[in-house]
């Protein structure tokens, strides 16, 4: 008995043992059985820990739920965590922790319903008993006895609750917002790392479920709460915005950053503070030939990110342009790949800025590429050598259709008009966290710019190993993933998916419905999280891991009310992270001190001269030019 | 309570459990109000009996603080047979014994709503064998009760008797200590009243007590008053009447608000002491009158009603539900007889 207890730590070691020995008897029925009626309040459990309740008996009491009848003047909430211990012979105290995931209150002794208004006026007596029902967590020691109906409950704090969530097992934790009772909810880092699982899937209605808010908070915490340890300095994170310009001023603090607020991130143990070292990259200004950003809120330490044609045809970025899901089922991609070969075999450097020469042609502008290449299939003398030689020529037309209705989209993201700038690339290298704006891009350029840059970076860290790792932070998923077909984007987070954890890129995936998303991507993530769902899409099989009562709770959560499932857990934490620390607007954007402003090496605009007389602290930081 | 042995040793008294189920034996219930059937009645306790009419409920009468149900409830758990003593193999001597819990409670109806004040469960063994012991089970201990056997009155009659007067006992001592306990939680002290599911007979001593009689059947009255009580509207009672069997007491009928159908439906007869003086006992009537109405159950809800009121019938499920599950006390009964 004293192993047992001393397996569950010394401190929780004082209250099971005093909790057997105090534990009341309940009065057998015999003789004389006189007591004031209706008066079951609570003895105080020993260890100063009021006791909730008590294991309910009319209904069965099992391993992994029971239900615990609470005294009248006790309550328990949904996601509380409730600990109850039994004495099993031979083993010693058992303890069941679990998660309340359901309360139903009753009036015991009325049979009508319109015996309540009786209740109510004093007439009929009734009793009003509420009932939780708690889903089990852990048992400790591993002996799956029910816990027996009499038995004590109470409210799990301190080592216990760290017990009955697994907190005190993990090794690194992640902390992902405040649980119900105000304390910390972890995640541990090994199911994100990769050291027993990796990513992150996040679902949930748009604008109600703060997904990206969500991930957001998760990457703070994963490179703040020194977590990481020294891994801290290389761990990156890439972020592709499609929603607006909200993630552009991540490294301002936030206006509505208040003490409370301070205070829920001192709880976390985390600075409430912006992301200090960030990079943003957006696509060029269109008809702009000075390789401006395309942003309106931030003007300042933003860079213009584009590819230019020469990178097109060496690289083969043509099939990203060809990446809907419907490319998949026509002949066409035959034709892609040979026109891309061919691009790559004979485009020669014209000039500085990224121009290609093509059979003595000179090619400055996407517009130009894709008419060059339409003349090369629809010239009979060098059409077998852009297509194929026995290429139908309906099939090279459906290329040529698709391929024209991809100027509009694409014509402002790759280039060989605009000045050569060293820091256009995408690139992680230079700071923590880089977020690729593409909410002003159309949706075919941003499935390009998402496979592009992913196939880049994966190759990147395919050859520089695994030290360090790389998050990568997808909003909708379901576009570059969806369930149905295949496509070279697809095929890129598939391969993240599936082979990231080994490399070190941890795909942050988020999506309104995960059931349009890969099965395999989600199925290869080991963090679930859940916000405000539809109702219709939370019967879905996809989210089989929130309880019943989890799932209706879905439906109505409030922004900023996430449920987070984890391998080790086998109830999904209902937890609150809290509001941004950094700006998620213009408006709220209060700018750090020009000295230290985080610039990208190569930014164009660091040859500009830095204002030095600001107007409005709480206006821009750098005057729009 | 155990029987000693000519040797001086405890001798444990051997008793088997009836295998019928109790239920059937109990058809010959204890009636109370059998016996009354020729009754003195003063008609003119209120008014002289020309002038009896209806009496409507007074318009504004300051009711109790607090109305205080008491009532009590009884089951047969088994019937035993108890061998002889000392038990010899031609003349087992058995005798036959029963086993009963039986439990009294008040319930309080005050602006706090309705709720338990005190309830007290009681198991006995009620026999006439003079060596019974006290029968020890895993649920409970069954203090043996023994009664002396009466030539006149069945035995079974006589347990049962003796079964209804332990929960006299224990329904007058429950009333007396929730009083107690009452603490002024209602209102000022002594501004409560009292209802006694049943006859007052042995309470008439408590003050502020009256007694609800929800079945009639004797008419006590003269032939046409009997008949004005059949005449009584939703709320109205008859004049107060002193009546007298074994004992006296102060009565009157009431009809509760039900809808129309048989002649006496509805009617409940209230009794007080015989001993208050005329004012009380019509500040009683009127207060019953004021006060009891309110109480009256729905057809649908009870099938005793309107006469079942509301907090009697709750109370009685609150101390049914204390008695325990009988199924598991015949259990307890039978291992406790075998061991």
């Amino acid at each position: 008995m004293t192993d047992q207890l001393n397996a569950l730590g010394p401190a929780a070691a004082r209250p099971l043992a005093a909790q057997i020995t105090a534990r009341e008897r309940q009065p057998a029925g015999d003789a004389v059985d006189s007591q004031p009626a209706g008066a079951a309040t609570g003895p105080p459990a020993p260890g100063g820990v009021t006791a909730v309740g008590r294991v309910l008996g009319t209904e069965d009491a099992t391993p992994l739920m029971f239900s615990v009848a609470l005294n009248q003047d006790a309550y328990l909430q949904l996601d509380d965590v409730v600990v109850t211990v039994r004495a099993v012979p031979g083993v010693g105290p058992v303890m069941t922790a679990g998660v309340v995931t359901q309360v139903r209150a009753r009036h015991e002794g009325a049979s009508f319903g319109s015996d309540v208004f009786l209740i109510s006026e004093g007439v009929l007596p009734a009793h009003v008993q509420e009932i939780a029902e708690v889903t089990t967590t852990r048992v400790e020691p591993e002996c799956y006895v029910p816990p027996r109906p009499g038995e004590l409950a109470r409210r799990a704090t301190g080592i216990e609750r760290a017990q009955a969530l697994y907190f005190d097992d993990m090794d690194h934790k992640v902390p992902v917002g405040l649980g119900r009772d105000g304390s910390p909810m972890y995640v541990n880092l090994d199911f994100i790392d990769g050291t027993r699982g990796a990513h992150v899937s996040i679902s949930g209605i748009s604008g109600v479920a703060t997904k990206t808010s969500f991930a957001l908070f998760l990457l703070h915490s994963i490179f703040r709460s020194g977590v990481l340890g020294a891994r801290a300095v290389n761990a990156k994170a890439l972020i592709f915005s499609v929603k607006g310009e909200d993630l552009l001023f991540l490294d301002h603090a936030n206006k509505r950053l208040d003490d409370d607020l301070r205070d829920k991130y001192a709880r976390l143990g985390l600075p409430a503070e912006p992301f200090a070292s960030a990079g943003f990259f957006a696509p060029p200004l269109p008809g702009d030939l000075s390789g401006r950003p395309h942003v309106a809120g931030r003007t300042g330490g933003v860079t213009a990110f584009w590819w230019t044609l020469a990178e097109f045809c060496s690289r083969e970025l043509l099939p990203y342009v060809f990446a809907d899901a419907e490319d998949d089922r026509n002949q066409y991609t035959m034709v892609v790949h040979q026109v891309a070969a061919r691009l790559r075999r004979d485009a020669g450097p014209a000039g500085t800025d990224g121009a290609v020469v093509i059979d003595g042609d000179t090619v400055r502008t996407y517009d130009e590429m894709v008419d060059l290449i339409v003349d090369k299939l629809s010239d009979e003398a060098t059409r077998p050598d852009w297509a194929g030689p026995v290429t139908g020529l309906g099939t090279i037309n459906a290329f040529i259709r698709r391929l024209r209705s991809s100027l509009r989209a694409l014509r402002t993201v790759i280039r060989g008009d605009l000045p050569d700038a060293p820091g256009r690339e995408i690139s992680t290298g230079n700071q923590q966290v880089t977020v690729v704006d593409l909410h002003n891009l159309p949706e075919r350029a941003q499935r390009f710019v998402v496979g592009v840059v992913l196939a880049a970076e994966t190759a990147r860290k395919e050859a520089a190993g695994p030290g360090s790792l790389l998050f990568t932070m997808i909003d909708e998923l379901n576009k570059y993933a969806p369930r149905e077909g295949s496509s070279p984007i697809k095929d890129v987070l598939l391969d993240v998916a599936e082979r990231g954890r080994s490399l070190g890129i941890i795909l942050i995936g988020a999506q309104q419905t995960a059931s349009e998303v890969e099965r395999r991507i989600v199925a290869n993530s080991s963090i679930k999280i859940v916000g405000r769902l539809d109702p219709a899409e939370a019967a879905r099989p996809e989210y089989g891991f929130l309880a019943a009562s989890q799932r209706a709770r879905a439906t109505l959560a409030k922004p900023g009310a996430m449920f987070v499932s984890q391998p080790e857990i086998p109830v999904p934490l209902a937890v609150e992270f809290p509001f941004p620390a950094w700006a998620t607007r213009l408006s709220e954007s209060v700018p750090p001190p020009p000295a230290a402003v985080s610039r990208p090496a190569g930014d164009v605009f660091s040859r500009l001269p830095r204002p030095t007389d600001k107007p409005d602290p709480a206006d821009d930081d750098i005057p729009p030019f | 309570m155990t029987t000693q042995s000519a040797a001086g040793m405890p001798a444990p008294m051997r008793f088997t459990v009836d295998s019928w189920d109790p239920a059937y034996g109990s058809s010959l219930e204890f009636e109370d109000d059998l016996s009354e059937s020729t009754a003195r009645v003063i008609v003119g306790a209120e008014v002289p009996e020309d002038q009896w009419r209806p009496i409507p409920a007074a318009p504004a009468t300051s009711g109790p603080s607090a109305l205080l149900f008491v009532d009590g409830v009884r089951r047969i758990e088994a019937r035993v047979w108890i061998d002889g003593s000392p038990p010899s193999p031609t003349d087992p001597g058995a005798s036959a014994a029963m086993c009963a819990s039986y439990a009294a409670g008040v319930l309080c109806c005050c602006a706090a709503g309705a709720h338990l004040l005190t309830t007290q469960t009681r198991r006995g063994l009620f026999t006439i064998a003079p060596h019974a012991a006290d029968v020890v089970t895993s649920t409970g201990t069954y203090r043996a009760s023994k009664t002396s056997p009466s030539p006149a009155v069945s035995l079974p009659m006589t347990l049962s008797a003796a079964l209804q007067r332990r929960l006299g006992d224990l329904e007058l001592a429950t009333a007396v200590a929730a009083r107690g306990g009452l603490n002024g939680h209602a209102g000022p002290p002594e501004s409560d009243l009292l209802v006694i599911d049943g006859p007052l007979r042995g309470r008439q001593h408590l003050p502020r007590a009256i007694g609800f009689i929800k079945s009639h059947r004797t008419s006590y009255l003269p032939p046409p008053l009997h008949a004005m009580v059949a005449a009584l509207a939703d709320g109205e009672r008859t004049p107060v009447f002193l009546m007298g069997t074994s004992w006296d007491r102060h009565a009157w009928y009431l009809r509760l608000p039900c809808p129309p159908g048989a002649p006496w439906s509805g009617i409940v007869r209230i009794e007080c002491s015989a001993d208050l003086p005329r004012a009380d006992v019509i500040t009683l009537a009127s207060m019953s009158q004021a006060t009891l109405c309110r109480y009256a159950s729905t057809e649908y809800k009870d099938p005793r009603a309107p006469q079942n009121l509301y907090p009697i019938a709750g109370l009685e499920r609150e101390l049914r539900r204390r008695l325990g599950d009988p199924r598991l006390l015949y259990r307890a009964l039978r291992s406790a007889a075998v061991a």
